[in-house]
């Protein structure tokens, strides 16, 4: 009786949040510097009426693969954060926290920084943007592993969220160390990588991120299972027959992926990885990742969306950076989690 | 599975752990058996590697040398999803996971028999309601892993292997860290599906007197070997005093249970029928130190000979006397006047 009730919660909460979340994004497309009427955008969503191909343009080129990267970005960190919470049973883990966010940066200085101007005019044609996401994954995945290899050595969860911050600085350093050898140009387009935004991502370089992202979050699918009995930790893991390195592998590969094209994409987001997945276990309740994974995909994009609409600043010319909008969304939900479990008990 | 007729047999195993590129063997020659329907106590001081054997039979840990069978198949040539239908394991470490439900912590222990999704069948979920009514969880399936106290946490983890269904289950130190009142909950509720489910359980444990009362065969391990068999053949071959080398503690083979060696301060006897009253005022001669003797005693104490009317008359060396009217002010009195003899 109370599991069906608890059930058709579950259905009803899932619901709310798809509709909210389509909500949010034709309201993303409604705001921004200039004022379209809500009937013209619908008109060109759905391909009716006669509508201004200037207005048709901002819509189609611009407001809409900015709302989609939110989407894309919101879903892909949010996953990235849940399953780096379950990996590491830590409820502060997240992809930014952990340095992976910077191991992309890190690959994508490299790239931009170490290789020739030609290439980075490329960045933005369809293969250099697949060159600009393959250097992320590899950053992400290298700080990933160098993680992975110390916590077979090391079990105690709170060296490995340092060892990550460390990897993290490590990289960033390197990353600065690359600035200051390169030259004019190239550390122009590099800074304005990183000053990235939801908006700055072109309608060919979401060719490249769409499918990024939904190979990323097919693979978490296939962890569903695994992930729910490594919250108990690798011994009970191993007792109940899951093969903990293969499934780390699976976990760590679409972590990289999709931190990393978020990352190559849209500069560093920090902050939506810890908390999105914490707003679904507080709304659903549970620890099963059936339930988590699509709400933290949901949640995520609400985050994401609504961090959008604010740093457009609705009425306003300027817009906001987009970090600076998840941080002050993201911190309270951090603050909340360590004022909740002092004691640093498990996700 | 789980009603099939098991046998562990551990022959002449090393277990120990790697240090650098060699091995370092903490036991060596270990050679110990378990049936279906046996409930095995491992027994053992810190340190002396009761962990690393129970690892060691779970699998997680390479052995040195020797063999385990399991009904004749070599332990390490199961797969871990083979070894997960055949094996179940409950570790000391405490899970304090948050928004994880009682219900869904048991469901886990299906996820050597679900699909790819982990998706419950109807006999999942039979299963997992018998096994939360066998260790007395009844209407604490939806009650949070970490909002129920740490004897009902210990239930859950325990009904978790039931659910995982296999014929064997260890379990490190179950009982650590419980109430008195818990660790015989625990124990007593291992020796009921041990004989009803015909399992075959073992589990690591300080608690020598609870185990003796209830298991079916201890492993000792002691400092240069491993013994086996049940509580009383090991009491009566004198195996628990090998267990310490202390000056301090002893084991006595009349409670089954460890004590403190005291300095012996005097010798009582006394006088008055046997009753409850007469061995409890033995205790607390004996805790304060002194020994039951037949042949000139320091003291010579006549007990109370009904509940009503509790005086203690006692003589010391035959000059002083005094009378109590507690246990309390008799161990005070005595411990006072003995000291300065």
């Amino acid at each position: 009786m109370l599991k069906n009730l608890l059930i058709s919660r579950d259905f009803l909460l899932f619901g709310m949040l798809g509709l909210l979340a389509i909500l949010l994004f034709i309201l993303d497309i409604f705001f921004g510097s200039l004022l379209i009427p809500f009937k013209t955008i619908l008109q060109v969503l759905t391909g009716t009426g006669d509508v201004n191909p200037e207005i048709r343009s901002i819509v189609l080129d611009f407001r809409l693969p900015k709302a989609i990267t939110a989407v894309m970005a919101g879903m892909a960190l949010s996953i990235s954060g849940l399953q780096m919470q379950t990996i590491f049973r830590n409820p502060l883990a997240g992809p930014f926290v952990l340095g992976i966010s910077a191991g992309a940066s890190l690959g994508v200085a490299i790239l931009v920084l170490g290789f020739s101007s030609v290439f980075t005019l490329g960045l933005f044609t369809i293969s250099g943007s697949w060159a600009l996401v393959i250097v992320a994954w590899l950053g992400s995945a290298l700080v990933l592993f160098l993680i992975l290899a110390v916590s077979i050595r090391i079990k105690d969860i709170l060296t490995i969220l340092i060892l990550g911050m460390l990897f993290g600085s490590a990289s960033g350093a390197l990353v600065n160390i690359l600035q200051y050898f390169s030259n004019e140009s190239m550390l122009k387009s590099f800074v304005i990588w990183t000053m990235g935004s939801l908006g700055s991502v072109t309608k060919s370089q979401l060719n490249v991120l769409i499918p990024s992202v939904v190979i990323g979050l097919f693979l978490s699918f296939f962890s569903i299972k695994s992930l729910d009995v490594m919250l108990l930790g690798e011994q009970y893991a191993k007792s109940m027959g899951l093969r903990v390195r293969n499934a780390r592998f699976l976990v760590f590969t679409s972590t990289s992926i999709l931190a990393g094209s978020i990352t190559a994409f849209c500069g560093p987001i920090g902050f939506i990885g810890i908390a999105v997945p914490h707003i679904g276990r507080l709304l659903f309740k549970t620890a099963r990742h059936k339930i988590l994974i699509p709400s933290s995909l949901l949640l995520g994009s609400i985050v994401m969306l609504l961090s959008d609409i604010v740093s457009q600043m609705p009425g306003y010319e300027s817009t906001l950076p987009i970090n600076s909008v998840t941080a002050l969304v993201g911190i309270p939900v951090i603050i909340w989690i360590i004022l909740k479990n002092r004691k640093f008990s498990s996700v | 599975m789980s009603n099939q007729q098991v046998n562990i047999t551990v022959r002449n195993l090393s277990v120990g752990y790697k240090k650098g590129k060699s091995f370092v063997a903490i036991k060596e020659g270990i050679n110990v058996n378990a049936h279906s329907g046996e409930l095995i106590a491992l027994i053992g001081s810190n340190g002396i590697g009761k962990s690393t054997l129970l690892r060691t039979l779970t699998g997680f840990q390479k052995s040195l040398g020797g063999e385990i069978l399991f009904n004749d198949r070599k332990l390490d040539s199961f797969s871990i999803k083979e070894l997960a239908r055949v094996l179940s394991f409950v570790s000391t470490e405490a899970i304090r996971v948050q928004n994880l439900r009682v219900w869904e912590l048991l469901a886990m222990g299906r996820y050597p028999y679900t699909n790819l999704m982990g998706t419950l069948t109807d006999d999942d979920n039979r299963i997992i309601k018998r096994a939360i009514q066998q260790v007395g969880l009844a209407g604490y399936e939806d009650r949070m892993i970490d909002q129920i106290s740490d004897g009902e946490r210990q239930r859950a983890m325990i009904a978790r292997t039931l659910v995982q269904d296999t014929p064997l289950i260890i379990l490190d130190e179950p009982t650590a860290f419980l109430d008195i009142r818990n660790k015989y909950e625990i124990i007593h509720l291992l020796h009921n599906f041990v004989k009803t489910e015909n399992k075959t359980v073992l589990f690591s444990t300080h608690d020598l007197n609870i185990s003796t009362s209830e298991v079916d065969k201890i492993w000792l391990m002691l400092d240069n070997k491993v013994v086996e068999g049940a509580p009383e053949d090991l009491i009566l071959a004198g195996n628990f005093d090998q267990m310490f080398h202390s000056d301090k503690v002893y084991f006595n083979g009349e409670s089954g249970d460890f004590m403190l060696r005291k300095n012996v301060i005097g010798t009582y006897t006394l006088k008055g029928a046997e009753s409850k009253i007469f061995n409890w005022t033995c205790r607390a001669l004996q805790r304060i130190g002194l020994v039951y003797t037949e042949t000139d005693p320091l003291v010579v104490i006549n007990i109370p000979s009904e509940e009503k009317n509790m005086v203690w008359e006692i003589e010391i060396d035959l000059t002083e006397k005094l009378v109590c009217s507690s246990l309390y002010e008799l161990t005070a009195e005595l411990g006072k006047r003995l000291s300065n003899h």
